[in-house]
Parts: structure tokens; C-alpha cells; sequence
């Protein structure tokens, strides 16, 4: 009975959770908008045409394309060079660590809005990467909250399972790839999923370092269309969730795809046995 | 000798290396440069322009505290936290202790709340904005019980209803964080206190919640950050910080005075202010919740 | 931990210190050079077409001094925009879409070349705009922008509606205040449409420049918000502006909710605050009619001033080819050039003359008629230091009291005037 009604309640939140998606596709079919209750479940008036207008505007494939290696280049900078450094932050003891620490926290607190002007004057003026891929991604290359992540989990690994390897001879560098990545699996996937969000949805850096519509990802094109274009279009409610779809549709559908390998792992045994 | 410049470990330092150098390029140095930039009478010039960036000691700073604007969005932002991060590490914490017992339609109940944390905001605040309309579906549903002026103009309704929207938004993320730390709850404890007879809710209580409280922490610290962060629901959900400043944050008023209106001394100020206070914030919260 | 994130801070800002600022120009090699531009147009589909053939006409003639044009990289405004790229120091040449309101702070960035600096610079100015040039003068007496086109602004309402809700649709009257607040109580009354008129009631700084500045400039008989360096809509026309719009808000004959989508093309409003790009836009689609902007007392239309809501051109100092960029700007102002313009955009050129220069359109387009006309009455946003701080700080009082009605009108008009005063005052 208490499982019935623990499930009940999970089933509605998810549908709470949901509805605004719901609405944002059906929104997006239709030929006009309609607010009223009905309006939620419509019968008729269906149409592609929101899409279409978009389609005419905009590259679509070229924008996804410049997502995916904006996105693709922070993932492989973080999971190199972040799990490196999550590593020597939990499990080595070395100079400078504290402080490095400290700044690693120190860069979550920080908005990114006040970085940004000094941060796009390097970028372009110092190192002329405007409009570049490079440029895109030097401020994201590794994600700190990830680092965090990292060292949060490589932190609750046993000591006896270091101490044992130690004995036994093996490198840091074996140690790590052998023994400590394998039994954080799951933390590297929330990480990863954490560090793909951020770039796939990031509007304003992009958009700043981008002039040239050639290598503009897919948030700032589509931010673009809301923005401006869609002002234009015959029903630009539609044209607007049509757009909303459209970005939100390749992460939910990598998302799915990548959520059904971490819920089935099982994540308990390594770190109790 | 190594061992003495970098420590017990030095090879810790190699590895660390890579991270602290893009710290030092894409954050340290600009800080420093922001930092730099609220005790001057700064603005952005051409390259080549010659200009005059006098050192003008706290006068930014007193900029910012005279400014009525300013000290909105500080409170506007701790209305928004007061609503956002009890709301969101009690929704959290109880969804995925849910979540982590059901067997049945696991996948579709955690993609369900995981969905609107992967979509990017622009998205989502499209869809909220034609819910959350004065004509718009919540109050076609609740009819007379409508609030007038409706939502997203309501001075006093349009941070409450930012703050649940940004709780809605990233949910996902923390119960994420809560199942990897539910994970590592020993089953023996939950055994042993159904041996004892105890009911759920108490072993909710005394073992679940003791047992994830380090990700509580990182939950309260991340909850509060991203809340003092806020920028693009402001921003886009209700236009500017309307109505009349009363969805204005902290750094929606950065943007406003440093990129709008050229003013990127008095922004930089703000920010120093800010980051001072959600500093002191988590390390505050830290100490309470890590004390044992 | 305290102690460590304290070593870390200290670290971050040592870092911080070091940093120097970068410089040094060739600026006087770059003004009298010739060669390949780049130029930046704004990005609804007029302007384009008339900027290709623009291009393309000078580049046939020139093809060793190549023009390459390119959509502005469009954000919330364009402003923010070019100031970035001014920053960055990869501006383009010409921006075919800077704000007046925008140009002090450019200015001030170093960002801008003062026309005055070629030597046939001020005087082409001054040939082409006539009289109207004067108000795009900075106030070290130069020009960092030309005056290119406005698009003053006038009322649009639907006939349709007017009819329907009883209302004389050839000559309504909307001349005064009075009229226009019965009237706009008909149409909503009559439900007709949902509001009467819907500005967008968002807090952008250049909103204003939608609602309370064409009624001021109308009611001021064509007074600047600050003239000499002291606000002057502290007083009784600006008063009587606010607390018109005010009763429109108070009564719910407009709507304090941002309307997504065009009020006027869905009918949700039947009157509609525009300029003469309108007649391309809402042309098929409504059967439209045009006032000149109210007053209080019902200002003859031939006597009514109105906001310009012009947009100019400017020559940007990051450009390496400047003689060239001078001549472009010459050419893309030039009379058969602005012809282009008006033919492809329905924009009105800034030009000495307007309707004497191009008899045949306005004759074959008698739609616009009415716009060239009340373009010799209009009003520019003052040039005056920070500008864009001055328009924000009118919007949020205006906001306060007019809009959402939470304080008195004549302290938030006070108010707001003292602190664009000061603000003015400053460098």
C-alpha cells in the first residue's frame, strides 16, 4: 500500500515535471497559439510550418556541428585534465594543494559575468582567437565543478585500497587508471553530464567571441531566431517553442540515451567491498 | 630535493598542473583584473585609445552600496534563496531516497526529473513564459483564483515564481548527486533499523538523512552559488528584472551597468561585494553543516 | 580552510595586478589609407537587400577597394555588441545601424573617428541633413556619427476595429488626451480588442523612447530631455505625458504585461506606436490609418513634433582603411543612394528637403507621405555623456509610477530629472 502511494506521488511529480515539455511541443505544432485549457489538448490545426520558418532562416546543421565541438572539446579537456586533477587533489600530497583547492572553490563562487569582459579581452586582444573554435572553449576547458566532483569521490575511496596497491608497486598513474577510475564510474558520468550542459546551453560566451554565423552554435543561432527573427514569422508563439525544441531536443535525446548506462551500474560493491 | 619544492608527492603537482594553469589564465588573472578594475575609474577603451583609469579608491564601492538598485537585487536574491534552497534539498533529498526504492519505471522517473536540468534556460523560459502569462494555461486553470496583476508583473509574486522555476530547472542535478550519495549508505544501518522496527519516515530521519549529509553540503553551497549567480531568468523570464526592479538580481544589475551602460568599474564593484558575501555564505554554511 | 582560501584570493589578485594594458597605434597611418573594408549592417531583410546592392554598386566601381558586408552579430541590442568589438578591437569600418544614444559611449571608448577629421567631413554633413545635422553634434563640437535615417514615429491604428467599435475610422479622434482616453475606452469597452494601445511595458532602457518621448517632444513643441546639460521634462509638459500614459495603465487600456508576438497584427490592440517601416509590415495585412502622436491640447498635425528613432552610421577607429571607409560613407549616403533606401525600406533618409528630393516615390506612395513630413519635426535623443545610464534611470521611475502606478508621478519625474542631470554633468 505505501509503495503504491509512494509510487502515485512520483508519477505525478514526474508528469508535473514533464508537462511544460509537453506543452512545448504541442505548442509548437500548431498553426496558432492557444492558451485556453482545451488549447492543452488539441484536436486539429496541426502543422509543421514553425519548423519550416526556422529551417528557412537558419543552418541547422552547421549549428549543431559547432555545438558538438565546442561541447565535444570541454568534455575531453575536463575528463583528461579535470580527472588528473581531482585525482592529485584527494589522494596526493604535494605543494600548493590547499591552494589550489581554494581557488578551484573560489572559481564556483564567482559569477561568471564579472570574468567575462577581462576574459574576452584576453581572449581576442591577447591571443586573437575570436572566432575560433579555441576561443570557444579556452574559459570552459575544464569544468571546476566537475574537478570538484572528481576529488569529492576519489576522496570516499577506501585508503586500505591505495595503501595496497602501494605495496605492491604499483605507479600513481596505474593506480589511477586501474584501481580509482573503474570505481568511480558514476561520478565521471554525473560530471560528464554535467560538463556537456554547460556548453551545449551556454548563449552568452559564445556569442560574444562568435561574430561570424559560420562557427555560432546552436544555443546563440537559435537565442538569435527567438530574438529577432521569429518577431517576423507568422505565428512567432510557434515559431519560438518550435525554436525551443529544437535546442532542447539533441540533449534530452543524448541524455536518455547516456542515462540508461548509469542507472544500471552498480555502483555499491567496489566502494563497500 | 623534488620532494622538498613540491611536496611528499610531487608527482600530485604534475598532475594538478594542466588545471592550475587554466586557472591562473582564465581565472585568477581576470579576478585580479576585476579586482583591480572596482578601484579605478575604469571603462573599456579601444586598443591604441589613450585614456586616463585614475585610482579612485572605494568610491565605486560607495557607488554601489548608496544605489537603491543595488541593494534591490541583494535583497531580491535572498528572497530567492530563502524560497530555492530549502525547497530544493528537501524536494531533493526525498525524491531520490523515492527514486533509489522503486524498481519499477526507474528510467522514465529519473529521466522525467532529470529532463529540464539537461535543456538549456532559453528553452524553457519560452514554455514558462507562455504558462505563466496573464492569459496564459495557470490561470485559464485557476480561473477566478488568478492572481491580478497576473505572475510574472506581480511585485510580489514574480521572485517566488523565478525561484521555482530555477528549483523545477535544476532539480535533476541534485537528485543526481543524492542517488550517487545514497549509493554509499550502508544497507546494514537500514537493516538494522527495520530489525529495530522503525518506521520509514524515522529511518528516513536517522539514516538516510545523517548518512548523504556531505552531499547535503555540497547541495546547500551549489544551491546557494547558482541562486547568487542568477542572471538569465531575470533576464529573460520577466524582462529585465521587471516589475518595476523587483526581479532584479545581482548580477543582472553587473550586466546592466557594466555592458549596458559602460560602467564596468561599478559592476566590477558589485561583484566584489557579491562574491564576498556568498563566500562568507558557504563557509558559514560549511562550518554548520560539517560539524560533528 | 580559511586560511587557504585566503592564500588562494591573495594569489588570484596578485596575479590580477600584474596585468597590463596593452596599446599603440597606427591611427594616422590608418586614416589616409585605401583598401578592403569590412561593414556591418542591421539584420531585418530591407536593410539587407538595399546594403547588397549598395555593396555590390561599389564594388563594381572599386573592386581594389573591396567592401565585405555582414549581418550585425545580433544580441539583445546592437550596442552591446560594437562596444565589445570596440574593446576587442575588431569593430568593422562602418556600423549602418549606430544608435545615437549609443554614440557618447563610444565616443568616450575611443572607438569612434570624428568625421570632422577628413576634410570634407563636417561640411558634407551639414549639406546633406540641413538643419536637422545640428542635433547629432557631440558636444566637443564634431561629428562621430552621420545622420543617415529615422523612422519617426506616429500612431498606427486599425480602421477595422475603429469601425466595428463604432468610431469614425477617417478622422478619429486622437488629437488630445481627452480624445484619445475616450476613445481608447470605446474600442476596450466595445471589446473590441484587448487594449487600446500596447507599448512594451519592459524595463529596456530605450522603451522610453516608444511611449513617454515622441508625447513629450510633441507636447514640448520639440524639446530635447536635456538641453544644456539640465533635464528639462521636470516640468509641465513631461508631467502631463506621465500622468496620460498613467491613466491609460490605470484603467487597463493598456496592458502591463509583455505582449510576445505583435499586439497590432493579432489584434490584440487597436492602436499601435510606429514609424514609417510599418507601412511595409502591417501594409496587406491591416487596414491601417495614421495620426500624428496626441497632446494635450491637440496640436495641428503640420505643428507636432515627434521622436526621430534614427539610426546613423559611423566610422569606427579600429578600421585600417579609413579614406576608404569615408568614401563608402559618402557613396551609401549619396542621393541616388538614399533613393534606394526609401524605395527598399520605407525608411526616411535624414535629408535637407526630403519629399522635394524624391517627388516620383512619394508621389507613387502616397502611404508614406505622411512620415516624410513629420520626419522635418523630429527630436534626437540628446547627446550627452552617459547617455544609456540617463534613459535606464527615466525608464525605471517611469516604470514605478506610470506603469505600475507604486509611487507618485511628480516625485519619480523629479527624480528621475535630478539624477539625469547629474548624470549629464558627468564626464
Amino acid at each position: 500500500m505505501r509503495r503504491y502511494l509512494s509510487m502515485t506521488a512520483l508519477l505525478v511529480g514526474a508528469l508535473v515535471f514533464l508537462f511544460p515539455f509537453y506543452y512545448m511541443v504541442v505548442g509548437s505544432l500548431q498553426e496558432s497559439p492557444d492558451t485556453t485549457v482545451r488549447g492543452a489538448l488539441p484536436l486539429g490545426g496541426w502543422t509543421l510550418d514553425n519548423y519550416a520558418a526556422i529551417n528557412g532562416r537558419v543552418d541547422l546543421v552547421r549549428s549543431l556541428l559547432n555545438s558538438a565541438i565546442f561541447t565535444g572539446g570541454v568534455m575531453l579537456g575536463t575528463v583528461v585534465f579535470g580527472v588528473l586533477a581531482g585525482y592529485a587533489l584527494a589522494r596526493l600530497h604535494f605543494r600548493g594543494r590547499g591552494t589550489l583547492f581554494a581557488v578551484m572553490l573560489l572559481v564556483q563562487i564567482v559569477p561568471f559575468q564579472l570574468l567575462i569582459i577581462p576574459i574576452y579581452v584576453m581572449v581576442v586582444r591577447y591571443y586573437g582567437l575570436a572566432d575560433s573554435y579555441l576561443g570557444m572553449i579556452a574559459p570552459f576547458a575544464i569544468n571546476s565543478t566537475a574537478v570538484f566532483i572528481f576529488r569529492q569521490f576519489f576522496l570516499q575511496l577506501p585508503d586500505d585500497l591505495f595503501a595496497a596497491a602501494q605495496l605492491d608497486g604499483a605507479s600513481e598513474l596505474r593506480i589511477l587508471w586501474s584501481i580509482a577510475l573503474p570505481l568511480v564510474r558514476p561520478a565521471l558520468l554525473t560530471a560528464m553530464l554535467l560538463t556537456f550542459i554547460g556548453p551545449w546551453n551556454e548563449f552568452l560566451w559564445p556569442f560574444l567571441v562568435t561574430k561570424d554565423t559560420e562557427l555560432q552554435p546552436l544555443a546563440v543561432t537559435l537565442a538569435n531566431y527567438i530574438s529577432n527573427i521569429a518577431g517576423r514569422a507568422a505565428n512567432p508563439f510557434g515559431a519560438i517553442l518550435a525554436g525551443a525544441v529544437v535546442l532542447a531536443a539533441p540533449a534530452v535525446a543524448l541524455f536518455v540515451a547516456f542515462q540508461r548506462r548509469f542507472t544500471d551500474l552498480n555502483l555499491g560493491s567496489g566502494v563497500k567491498g | 630535493m623534488l620532494q622538498k619544492v613540491f611536496g611528499r608527492q610531487p608527482l600530485g603537482a604534475v598532475f594538478a598542473a594542466p588545471y592550475a594553469v587554466f586557472l591562473v589564465l582564465v581565472f585568477a588573472y581576470p579576478l585580479g583584473l576585476a579586482v583591480w578594475i572596482s578601484f579605478h575609474d575604469y571603462f573599456f577603451a579601444a586598443p591604441g585609445a589613450v585614456v586616463e583609469r585614475p585610482f579612485v579608491g572605494l568610491a565605486n564601492y560607495r557607488t554601489v552600496l548608496g544605489d537603491p538598485d543595488v541593494r534591490r537585487s541583494f535583497v531580491n536574491v535572498a528572497i530567492f534563496l530563502v524560497i530555492n534552497v530549502p525547497l530544493t534539498v528537501g524536494l531533493s533529498i526525498v525524491l531520490a531516497t523515492a527514486l533509489n526504492s522503486v524498481a519499477r519505471l526507474r528510467t522514465f522517473l529519473r529521466v522525467s526529473y532529470y529532463v529540464p536540468y539537461v535543456t538549456a534556460s532559453v528553452a524553457l523560459v519560452a514554455v514558462w513564459l507562455f504558462l505563466f502569462s496573464s492569459g496564459g494555461l495557470v490561470n485559464q486553470v485557476l480561473g477566478p483564483l488568478a492572481p491580478d496583476p497576473s505572475w510574472l508583473v506581480n511585485a510580489g509574486l514574480a521572485m517566488p515564481v523565478i525561484a521555482v522555476f530555477v528549483t523545477w530547472k535544476s532539480l535533476g542535478f541534485f537528485i543526481l548527486l543524492y542517488l550517487a550519495a545514497l549509493q554509499g549508505v550502508s544497507g546494514d544501518l537500514y537493516d538494522a533499523a527495520s530489525v529495530d522496527g522503525a518506521s520509514p519516515v524515522r529511518r528516513f530521519w536517522h539514516v538516510t538523512v545523517p548518512g548523504v549529509r556531505s552531499a547535503t553540503t555540497l547541495v546547500v553551497i551549489l544551491a546557494t552559488i547558482t541562486g547568487a549567480n542568477l542572471f538569465t531568468e531575470p533576464y529573460l523570464l520577466t524582462n529585465g528584472g521587471g516589475p518595476d526592479g523587483a526581479s532584479t538580481s545581482p548580477v543582472f544589475v553587473m550586466y546592466q551597468k557594466g555592458i549596458e551602460q559602460g560602467n564596468p568599474d561599478v559592476a566590477s564593484a558589485i561583484g566584489v561585494v557579491l562574491v564576498l558575501l556568498v563566500l562568507t555564505i558557504s563557509l558559514v554554511n560549511r562550518k554548520l553543516l560539517e560539524r560533528d | 580552510m580559511n586560511r587557504r582560501l585566503v592564500t588562494g584570493t591573495a594569489l588570484a589578485l596578485t596575479l590580477g595586478l600584474t596585468a597590463a594594458c596593452g596599446g599603440g597605434g597606427d591611427a594616422e597611418e590608418a586614416r589616409g589609407a585605401t583598401g578592403p573594408i569590412k561593414i556591418w549592417l542591421s539584420n531585418n531583410p530591407e536593410e539587407i537587400a538595399w546594403g547588397e546592392q549598395m555593396v555590390e554598386a561599389w564594388n563594381d566601381a572599386n573592386p581594389d577597394q573591396e567592401v565585405t558586408a555582414q549581418e550585425i552579430p545580433a544580441g539583445k541590442t546592437s550596442e552591446e555588441v560594437i562596444g565589445a568589438a570596440i574593446t576587442a578591437g575588431n569593430a568593422p569600418c562602418l556600423v549602418f545601424n549606430t544608435s545615437p544614444a549609443a554614440v557618447p559611449q563610444f565616443q568616450k571608448q575611443g572607438g569612434l573617428v570624428a568625421l570632422d577629421d577628413f576634410e570634407d567631413g563636417a561640411a558634407y554633413v551639414e549639406e546633406r541633413s540641413g538643419d536637422l545635422a545640428t542635433q547629432y553634434r557631440s558636444p566637443d563640437e564634431k561629428y562621430y556619427q552621420i545622420p543617415w535615417k529615422q523612422n519617426p514615429v506616429m500612431i498606427f491604428y486599425n480602421k477595422a476595429l475603429f469601425e466595428k467599435a463604432g468610431i469614425d475610422a477617417e478622422n478619429p479622434p486622437l488629437s488630445t488626451y481627452d480624445e484619445f482616453v475616450a476613445t481608447s475606452k470605446k474600442l476596450v469597452d466595445a471589446g473590441v480588442s484587448k487594449a487600446a494601445i500596447y507599448p512594451a511595458p519592459t524595463s529596456e532602457f530605450f522603451q522610453s523612447w516608444f511611449d513617454f518621448y515622441p508625447l513629450y517632444a510633441a507636447e514640448s513643441g520639440g524639446s530635447q530631455t536635456i538641453e544644456d546639460g539640465t533635464a528639462t521634462f521636470d516640468d509641465e509638459a513631461g508631467t502631463a505625458v506621465w500622468d496620460f500614459w498613467a491613466q491609460l495603465y490605470a484603467e487597463g487600456l493598456s496592458p502591463k504585461e509583455k505582449y510576445d508576438g505583435d499586439s497590432f497584427a493579432d489584434g490584440v490592440a487597436a492602436m499601435s506606436v510606429v514609424g514609417p517601416w510599418a507601412v511595409k509590415v502591417y501594409g496587406e495585412s491591416v487596414d491601417w490609418g495614421v495620426v500624428p502622436v496626441p497632446t494635450s491640447q491637440g496640436t495641428p498635425a503640420e505643428e507636432t513634433y515627434t521622436f526621430s528613432d534614427a539610426k546613423n552610421v559611423a566610422l569606427y577607429s579600429a578600421c585600417d582603411n579609413q579614406e576608404t571607409a569615408w568614401e563608402v560613407l559618402k557613396f551609401a549616403t549619396s542621393e541616388e543612394q538614399d533613393g534606394q533606401l526609401l524605395e527598399l525600406t520605407g525608411q526616411m533618409p535624414i535629408r535637407d528637403d526630403l519629399t522635394g528630393t524624391y517627388p516620383d516615390y512619394f508621389e507613387a506612395n502616397p502611404a508614406y507621405e505622411t512620415f516624410a513630413d513629420q520626419a522635418s519635426r523630429t527630436v534626437e535623443v540628446p547627446n550627452v555623456p552617459n547617455s544609456v545610464e540617463i534613459w535606464q534611470e527615466i525608464r525605471d521611475n517611469y516604470s514605478r509610477s506610470v506603469i505600475f502606478g507604486e509611487a507618485p508621478v511628480a516625485d519619480s519625474l523629479t527624480a528621475a530629472a535630478d539624477k539625469a542631470t547629474e548624470l549629464a554633468g558627468q564626464e
